[in-house]
Parts: C-alpha cells; structure tokens; sequence
C-alpha cells in the first residue's frame, strides 16, 4: 500500500467517525405531536368548561391526555436510542406538566380558582419550559413561543375577561399547535433524510 | 522524530469504529437502530458488537418491551476512552502523512 493510500485511508476512518457521531446525535426524538395534542386538550377543557362542565371538564381532559401522552412515549422511546439532551428536556417537560397538574387540580376541588391566577400561572410554567428547552436546543422558535407565554403572564395579571381568554387561546393556538406542527414537519423531513441516506 | 502510534485494533475495523462512533453520541442505543443506521446484516452485526464487548468497549442489556425481545447496547468508560486514543492517534498519524 503505497503512502498516499493509506494516508486516505486514515482520513476515511477519521470522516467515518465525524459522521457517525453527528448521525447518533442527530437522532434526538422530537416531541412536535405532544404540543398539538396537549394545544388540543386546553381547547376540548376550555370548550366543555364554558359548556358549565367546569368541575370534571379540566381533570378529566388533561388526566386523559397525560394518559395519552405516556402511552405514545413509551411506545416511541423503544424505536429510538437515548440521549441525554431528550432526557433532560422529558425532565424539564415532566416536572413542568406534574406541577401544573398538582396545581390546577387543587386550585379547582378547592374552588379557590380564578381566570387571571389560573392563566398567569399556567402562562409562566409554561413559559419556563419553553425557555428551558430552547436554550437547550438552541432553537429560537421555542425561545420566541417562552417570550409569548411571559408576555400573557403579565397580561393575565393586570387584563381579564373575554379579551383575556382570547389572548389565551390565541397562544395556545400559536405556541402548542402551530408550533407542534412545525416540529412534526421538520421531524417528518428528517425521517426522510435519513431514509435516503440508509 | 517521534514515534508513530499504533492503531488500536480493535476499534479499527471500518463497523467496530462506526458502531463506537454512534454510540458516542447517545446514552445506549438498540441494535434495531444500529443496523438501521450502519446497514450491516445483523450477522456481521452480531459478531463486531460482541467483540467489542469482549474488548469492555460496550456493555449490553437485554429486556422486554411488549413481549418483544430488545438488545440494548451502551458504550462502557473504557470504549470512551479507547475511541478518544484511536481518534488521536489518527490526528498524529495524519499529520506525519501531511509532514512527510
């Protein structure tokens, strides 16, 4: 083997490491399909609430879709490898959704719930989990979609009434489906990348 | 002039370093996913993740996920620590190739 030949073969090895590594770290799951699902959970609880359900409309909706949500994990996280950024951001998330949870569930039974605590609440978590994951993945758009729920946190505790849950429905719509779909989109696009890469 | 370095063998093989390179970059992996991703048979697979276990470079656990058998494989400190070598070594070995 002459010099020239084994010296490619070396940068061969070298380049096959570089794209292996950017192959396993390209593999984190996106998690697009949970904010629509959960976007559309707030709108079926707000729906029936507003139907006079208020009582068993938020549990029974947001308990069900928890249900869901740890049924389509468990059913995905068998398909793909673990890193360590989807663990730390499915921390972040689930920390998030079970204080939430614990949160409005007792705000609720007690009768102790208001429009403007509830949404600002609500608003902040949210936008703290958004901030976390985008900073994590440097993602701008998540970045942007924490500014909107800070930004409705504070409107929730000086506005109120109809054009209060106007603003929260338009950011769920915005920041849970609008957002989700654009991940489902960009993780459909990478499924096909990979696929033509195999 | 210094001494040139040896490639480790083990991890020299073109699957062996693929297979450690992917497994850098997650926490463990399935060999559904590194099949998938090397487009090795699961023979060949078999055989060069087994030798990289027997070498300590990779740890493996088995378990069951809705009844289906699931192979998990995990790099161990010592794979770690032999691919960070292999790849300077490959660094220096290149770069005497440019020098000469």
């Amino acid at each position: 083997m002459t010099a020239n030949t084994e010296a490619q073969e070396l940068k061969d090895r070298l380049s096959l490491i570089e794209t292996m590594i950017a192959e396993g770290r390209r593999s984190t799951e996106r998690f697009g399909w949970t904010f629509v699902l959960w976007g559309v959970a707030y709108y079926v609880a707000i729906l029936w609430a507003g139907l006079g359900h208020d009582y068993k409309a938020w549990p029974i909706t947001m308990t069900a879709a928890s249900v869901l949500t740890g049924f389509i994990i468990a059913q995905k996280r068998s398909k793909r490898p673990a890193t360590t950024t989807v663990r730390a951001i499915g921390t972040i998330w689930t920390a998030m959704g079970i204080s939430l949870f614990i949160l409005l569930m007792s705000m609720g039974f007690s009768g102790r719930a208001d429009q403007h605590t509830a949404i600002a609440l609500s608003a902040a978590m949210l936008a703290f989990a958004n901030a976390a994951s985008g900073i994590i993945l440097k993602w701008k758009l998540q970045i942007a979609c924490a500014l909107v729920w800070w930004a409705l946190t504070v409107y929730a505790c000086f506005g109120g009434g109809t054009p209060l849950t106007i603003a929260f429905l338009m950011a769920i719509f915005f920041c849970q489906i609008v957002f989700g779909a654009y991940g489902m989109i960009a993780e459909a696009r990478q499924r096909r990348k990979d696929a033509a890469h195999a | 002039m210094p001494e040139l370095p040896e490639l480790n063998p083990v991890i020299h093989g073109k699957l062996r370093l693929a297979l450690l390179s992917l497994l850098s970059g997650v926490e463990e992996a399935e060999f559904t996913w590194l099949r998938q991703k090397t487009g090795a048979t699961d023979g060949n697979l078999g055989a060069q993740l087994l030798k990289l276990e027997e070498a300590g470079y990779v740890s493996v656990k088995k378990r069951f996920v809705q009844r289906k058998p699931q192979t998990l494989y995990r790099m161990t400190d010592a794979g770690r620590a032999a691919l960070t070598e292999y790849v300077q070594a490959l660094r220096q070995l290149l770069g005497g190739a440019i020098d000469g």
